[in-house]
């Protein structure tokens, strides 16, 4: 395993990827604890007070309904947060399995794989989530599986090119010579031994994804209202931007940190994982 | 009567046949004094006479779809066609008929025939005459069954029709229909250039030609439409050389372009209205109107979904949202809230119909009469083991709609009634689910007409698919006062069975009537001759004018 005392050792002294660290759990705390941290309920209106600037009762202003912006944007962190894990979670899952076997058994299967997977990259991924979200309808849910199913392609190749390299190496002819399965070979054998890169992308892919979902939501077809998504908080402040400006300023910062805290800690984790740059 | 996509920012060019009713609050905001307060530059007196010459740039968030008006069922293709073609009668600024194409006509003593005589000057764009065949093939094209249109209803009352000479014709209907002479305000279509053809297939759906102030320049899809001023138009040359209407999807957007003086005429939203046009600059260079719209919104129910069928739970979930607060905080007070289907300050509205205030505790009560308990404690309210839980859908691109229903979710669950929002967009909310019954609660607008019959929304027999009573409202009283109504004349006496209906619409609750919104056009200052009235802004258009000193564009036609 990767996992050793070296890459923690080397995690630690990189002061980008424990930053990285540091907001990825902050948002995830934020995300939990939602409910306790929000000063407001995130659907609560107050029509008397409508797009009211920061003060001491609503710290980020209030929206056109007069919604606590602080609120709505904390419980958009789970929103985010989730669309993120269980996005990832999805393509990470077909990009490993359709890897792994490309990788694996090589000759036709790889070959039709990844020309699977080159056509898949041929599409331009953010129109093809718009065109398929267009057919299944905008849901939370929806929204989670198709980023999932079009976003795989990255972990297949690297996944693919792990097991063409392992697959050759001595451990593994040992296995074979020994009659064990092959899912047994892939599963217990090799895949272990491929997750680094994986992490690596899966981290960086959390980032995009969160990235897709806002983009999405700010073009209406995303997280519906009144769930509060900072993609559609942005939307709603594009509308007013010269008379609230912290109605577009907010949430896009909580974008800018989510995505950039993934980015760091994803190139962090890469760093650490990198022989060549072992001193 | 049209389905309102977007009352809000309908841009009132002509108001023709969506014109509503008498209406007391128009008013200017910035009323025009004179040129020396408005203009940077003093300009005297003499030079500010109405001169021809120079453009408007029209703001719309919507492509016409066709231009030919007996097709055309959305307002921003009735906008166009109201400057390209005429009726043979038209509302003027206090709302009463006037003749268009029109010179005079007389109604018979039975109220069965009317006559017309036509205007004798009044040429097509393209120089041919109009007469009486025009009107005549214009009644076929409108009750031929073939042609699909949301205008025949009117039309078919007509038992026959008789050209007399070129220029006078007569229309006789079975029984008395006072809604007649208002119907034939609809735009009269050139002969010559149709008979004989599938009107569906006619290229003057994109190249129309008709008696209009305005004639067709060009129409570049999504992007523009160039019209032209007509100078044989038969009530004189208009003023304003071209009309320009641009299509920007985006009201913030539109905005920008207005303010970068790139655009002279928007409708604003309450919060533009009342938050981003206060500035001197705005001031200097925009006039804005405000006036109460033609059109109110509703919360519809499907009345064959059991849950809504009871009554006291409709009047229940009328008391229990607060219409004040969605005028106050979604409307920012430009608006009122309406009880029935009239515009509040119309000679037809009735004051005095059941009301349904704002009282949370009230509501409750009335639901637990009805049989709405909560028995399993989770806070939401159930009957025969089933919680009272309802999908509201509204069209995509209406923020106030979209807020509206925000409102009401929250004041619902409030009493115990969980709702979800579902925002569509227009053409697969209308086909797949308005049309299809398929929907529990509605959030829509309609239009008001400027005449109070409104057969086609209420009548028991109106509920086929794509017909308008699609929330499938019975009353057997109230198809009986709306046939009475229509073949009326007298008007007092008209008066007392629209007055009878609201009651009983009003005692139902098939809808909880919202709210009516102010129309809040603005428009850059260098036009000159606009008036409010009643009816609007858009009544005198061809009578608008900009100054020859403060012209801007130079039109090479």
């Amino acid at each position: 395993m990767f996992l050793n005392d070296d890459f923690v050792r080397r995690m630690r002294r990189n002061g980008m990827a424990m930053a990285g660290l540091g907001i990825v759990v902050v948002l995830f705390c934020v995300a939990i604890f939602a409910n306790q941290l929000s000063p407001y309920p995130p659907s609560h209106i107050d029509t008397t007070n409508i797009l009211a600037p920061p003060t001491w009762s609503h710290p980020l202003g209030t929206d056109v309904l007069g919604r606590d912006v602080l609120s709505r944007m904390i419980h958009g962190a789970g929103v985010s947060l989730s669309v993120g894990f269980v996005a990832v979670g999805i393509s990470t899952l077909i990009g490993m399995i359709l890897g792994a076997v490309s990788g694996y058994y090589g000759g036709l299967m790889d070959r039709i794989v990844m020309r699977f997977v080159d056509v898949m990259l041929c599409f331009p991924s953010f129109f093809l989530i718009l065109a398929v979200i267009a057919f299944v309808g905008p849901s939370i849910w929806n929204i989670m599986i198709v980023i999932g199913v079009t976003s795989w392609m990255g972990v297949a190749r690297l996944v693919r090119a792990e097991f063409l390299s392992i697959r050759e190496r001595d451990f593994v002819q040992a296995a074979i010579s020994q009659g064990a399965r092959d899912g047994r070979i892939i599963f217990l054998h090799i895949l272990p031994n491929a997750l680094a890169p994986v992490l690596v992308a899966a981290t960086l892919g959390i980032a995009s994804a969160v990235l897709i979902e806002s983009g999405l939501s700010f073009l209406g077809i995303g997280v519906q209202p009144p769930d509060p998504s900072w993609g559609n908080m942005l939307t709603e402040g594009k509308d007013n931007i010269e008379i609230a400006w912290w109605l577009s300023v907010y949430p896009g910062m909580a974008i800018l940190t989510t995505v950039m805290g993934y980015n760091m800690l994803g190139e962090g984790i890469r760093d650490s994982l990198d022989p060549r740059l072992r001193r | 009567m049209r389905i309102n996509k977007n009352l809000f920012v309908i841009i009132m060019i002509i108001l023709g046949f969506l014109a509503g009713c008498n209406d007391k609050s128009a008013q200017t905001e910035n009323p025009v004094k004179g040129h020396e307060t408005k203009e940077p530059t003093p300009v005297p007196a003499a030079e500010s006479k109405p001169a021809y010459g120079d453009m408007i740039i029209i703001g719309s968030i919507g492509d016409a779809s066709v231009l030919l008006p007996v097709l055309a069922s959305d307002s921003a293709s009735g906008d166009i066609n109201g400057l390209i073609y005429n009726g043979l009668v038209r509302y003027d600024r206090d709302i009463n008929l006037i003749g268009e194409l029109a010179e005079k006509w007389e109604i018979s003593e039975d109220k069965l025939t009317i006559r017309f005589f036509l205007k004798k000057d009044v040429k097509w764009h393209d120089g041919k005459p109009f007469t009486s065949k025009d009107v005549e093939y214009t009644y076929k094209v409108y009750v031929d069954p073939k042609t699909p249109t949301a205008y025949s209803t009117d039309f078919l009352r007509v038992k026959e029709f008789r050209v007399l000479d070129d220029y006078t014709l007569e229309v006789v209907y079975e029984k008395p229909y006072a809604p007649a002479l208002g119907s034939w305000g609809q735009g009269m279509l050139p002969r010559h250039l149709l008979e004989g053809v599938d009107i569906t297939e006619s290229p003057l759906k994109r190249n129309p030609v008709g008696t209009g102030p305005y004639r067709f320049k060009d129409w570049t899809t999504g992007e523009k439409i160039i019209l032209d001023s007509f100078h044989d138009y038969f009530d004189g040359r208009p003023y304003i050389d071209r009309v320009m209407t641009r299509i920007i999807p985006d009201l913030a957007t539109m905005f920008l372009e207005l303010k970068a003086l790139s655009l002279d005429q928007m409708g604003l939203t309450p919060l533009q209205y009342v938050r981003q046009t206060d500035t001197k600059w705005f001031k200097d260079n925009f006039n804005k109107y405000k006036y109460l719209g033609f059109g109110y919104s509703y919360l519809g129910y499907n009345l064959q979904d059991w849950k809504f069928r009871d009554q006291r739970v409709r009047q229940a979930l009328t008391t229990a949202i607060n219409r004040e607060s969605i005028v106050q905080g979604v409307l920012l007070g430009l608006g009122t809230v309406t009880d029935t289907p009239y515009k509040p300050d119309s000679f037809w509205y009735n004051q005095n119909v059941t009301k349904f205030p704002y009282d949370p505790e009230k509501a409750k009560e009335m639901l637990a009469e009805a049989g709405w308990k909560d028995t399993d404690g989770d806070g939401i309210l159930d009957k025969d083991g089933k919680p009272f839980e309802f999908t509201i859908i509204t069209n995509h691109g209406n923020d106030i709609r979209k807020n509206a229903a925000t409102i009401i979710q929250r004041d619902l669950k409030k009493v115990g009634v969980e709702v979800k929002i579902r925002v569509i967009e227009w053409a697969a909310f209308l086909k797949n689910f308005i049309n299809k019954r398929n929907f529990e609660a509605c959030l829509l607008g309609w239009g008001i007409g400027v005449d109070p019959n409104q057969i086609d929304i209420w009548n028991s027999k109106k509920t086929g698919e794509n017909e308008l009573n699609f929330v499938n409202f019975q009353n057997p009283e109230v198809d009986r006062l709306l046939d009475l109504g229509a073949s009326t004349y007298d008007k007092e006496e008209r008066k007392k069975y629209y007055d009878r209906f609201q009651e009983i619409i009003a005692e139902e609750q098939p809808y909880t009537f919202l709210f009516v919104q102010y129309s809040l056009p603005t428009i850059n200052s260098r036009f000159h001759g606009i008036e409010p009235a009643p009816i609007g802004i858009g009544y005198n258009f061809v009578k608008w004018y900009v100054p020859k000193a403060l012209q801007k564009y130079t039109i090479q036609p």
